[in-house]
């Protein structure tokens, strides 16, 4: 499989930008690329502490503030 | 009502049975949040109207589950419990512990929080109830500095738990405990970062005993069974019948599928491989002379829940029988399927065996790439609560 490139979480970066809070699922959707690798992308987003994850009934992501 | 007096949770001390008020009340003396926590309790209850809030940003560095948050709605008059959040540990599996890993986890949790726990929630973690938003991250790097890591929570694969199998228990066809070892350490990414539409919860029995009772809390259930006959020693068979035990009334006439049949005469308990159903009865009836057979592994089953957005799902079978040897890549494999499937066409908040319900079982088969086979009844029954009258 793919690696994740800093390229790719550029992307998801830019991407959660535009909005509040979203499910991994959506980000690969709205940029277009394969979900696992957007999943591999943002855990690894997740343990360099550039998002976090919200809880509003289920579980979300969020650019950290 | 003076300051401190609790008189509507006093109630709850009353009887003969433990009481969470007084576990509270005796923390209390030592700490400021456990205070304001019976004084929110109390107001709760005169109000008849929580004063807790849920969610918000929950967890640490890199995790998104594992922490629970919770936040009152009156943060001036209750300074101290203004945040009460709760951490949840992974249990090793089968709960075993010493003396020493205990003292630990208490000493780190009396320093970053309200010193209270609860040994084990319903999810089968160490549950360290309360502390601060500033304290939660120095508690886990504590924590994790002596070896234990958060458990599961939120849109998550939740902490995976099961029954003692092997390491107490004679009847366990499978062995519990590795496999809970072997898919957590498989599966961390699922664990600490959620990404599904909801949660997704895995147990695992040793035999259909089913103790862990994952049948009823699992949207993927793994119980151990076997493929052969049982093994009957006859011998002993006689022995209890010797001792008086009824063997027609307790035993054949309660096996469900009448695989059983008592010869009088030779003093013979026949046994019909072909009709047994391996419900354990007659086994937990006469442990002496019944055992499970040895070709041993596991059912499958999906589906089980509480109910939420629909009713409550006991798990239904998906794999009648699947060879459980390390390192389970078949087991695995499925899982990453369902995943996967769940996750691209769950709504938010849809559990596994809604989103089944929805597109319905022909589907979800298709999609996972199995066939349909006679034991996939769909679903025996829908609603696992007894209500006595
Ligand atoms: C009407 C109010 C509440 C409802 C309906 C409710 C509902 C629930 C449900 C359904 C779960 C199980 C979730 C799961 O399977 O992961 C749960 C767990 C939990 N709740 Fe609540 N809850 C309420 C209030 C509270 C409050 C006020 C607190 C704390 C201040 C709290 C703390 C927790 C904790 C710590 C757990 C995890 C327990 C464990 O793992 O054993 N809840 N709650
Ligand atoms: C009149 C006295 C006692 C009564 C009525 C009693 C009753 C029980 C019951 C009903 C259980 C649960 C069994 C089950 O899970 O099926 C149990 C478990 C247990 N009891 Fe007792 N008990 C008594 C005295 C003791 C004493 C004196 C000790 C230790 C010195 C003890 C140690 C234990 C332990 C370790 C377990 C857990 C066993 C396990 O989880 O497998 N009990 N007891
Ligand atoms: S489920 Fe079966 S194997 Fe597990 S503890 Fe219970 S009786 Fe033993
Ligand atoms: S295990 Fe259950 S189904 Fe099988 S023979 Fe015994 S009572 Fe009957």
């Amino acid at each position: 499989m793919a690696e994740v490139t800093e390229e790719l979480k550029q992307k998801v970066i830019d991407y959660l930008k535009t909005v509040t809070k979203a499910k991994n699922k959506e980000v690969a959707r709205e940029i277009g690329e394969d979900k696992h690798l957007v999943d591999k992308a943002i855990a690894e987003l997740g343990k360099e502490g550039k998002i976090e994850y919200l809880y509003l009934g289920a579980s979300f992501i969020k650019l950290k503030e | 009502m003076a300051d401190g007096e609790t008189p509507l949770l006093d109630e709850l001390e009353k009887g003969p049975w433990p009481s969470y008020v007084k576990e509270i009340k005796r923390m209390a003396s030592k700490n400021a949040a456990s205070k304001d926590l019976l004084g929110i309790q109390e107001l709760s209850y005169k109000d008849k109207v929580t004063h807790w809030k849920h969610g918000g940003i929950v967890g640490v560095t890199g995790y998104g589950a594992g922490v629970i948050g919770r936040y009152t709605d009156m943060p001036d008059k209750f300074p101290n419990a203004a945040a009460f959040h709760t951490l949840r540990i992974n249990q090793p599996a089968g709960w075993f512990y010493n003396t020493k890993s205990l003292r630990t986890i208490c000493d780190i949790w009396e320093k970053y929080g309200s010193g209270m726990t609860n040994f084990h929630g319903s999810t089968g973690d160490i549950i360290l109830l309360g502390t601060t938003t500033e304290n939660l991250q120095p508690c886990f790097d504590a924590l994790t500095d002596a070896g234990f890591d958060l458990g599961g929570s939120g849109s998550a694969l939740r902490t995976i738990s099961g029954c003692v199998g092997k390491a107490r228990c004679e009847w366990s066809s499978i062995d519990t405990l590795d496999i809970i070892y072997n898919l957590t350490m498989e599966f961390q990414d699922e664990i600490h970062r959620p990404r599904w539409p909801y949660k997704f919860k895995i147990k695992t029995s040793g035999c259909p005993n089913d103790c862990s009772a994952a049948i009823a809390r699992a949207d993927f259930t793994i119980i151990g069974t076997w493929k052969d006959g049982l093994r009957i020693d006859q011998e002993k068979v006689r022995e209890y019948v010797d001792k008086g035990m009824d063997i027609n009334g307790l035993i054949v006439n309660k096996c469900p599928t009448y695989a059983l049949e008592w010869d009088g005469k030779s003093r013979e308990l026949k046994f019909y491989e072909d009709d047994c159903v391996r419900c354990m009865h007659c086994i937990n009836k006469m442990p002496k002379a019944i055992r499970p057979g040895v070709d041993t592994g596991a059912t499958i089953l999906i589906g089980g829940k509480a109910p939420i957005i629909k009713g409550a799902y006991l798990s239904w079978v998906l794999i009648p029988f699947m060879k459980m040897e390390p390192p389970y890549d078949e087991v695995k494999d499925l899982l990453r399927k369902i995943w996967d499937w769940w996750d691209e066409n769950g709504r938010t908040r849809e559990r596994l065996a809604e989103l089944i319900e929805r597109v319905g079982l022909k589907t979800f088969l298709k999609e996972i790439g199995l066939k349909p086979v006679p034991q996939m009844v769909y679903k025996p029954r829908a609603n696992p609560y007894v209500f006595l009258k």
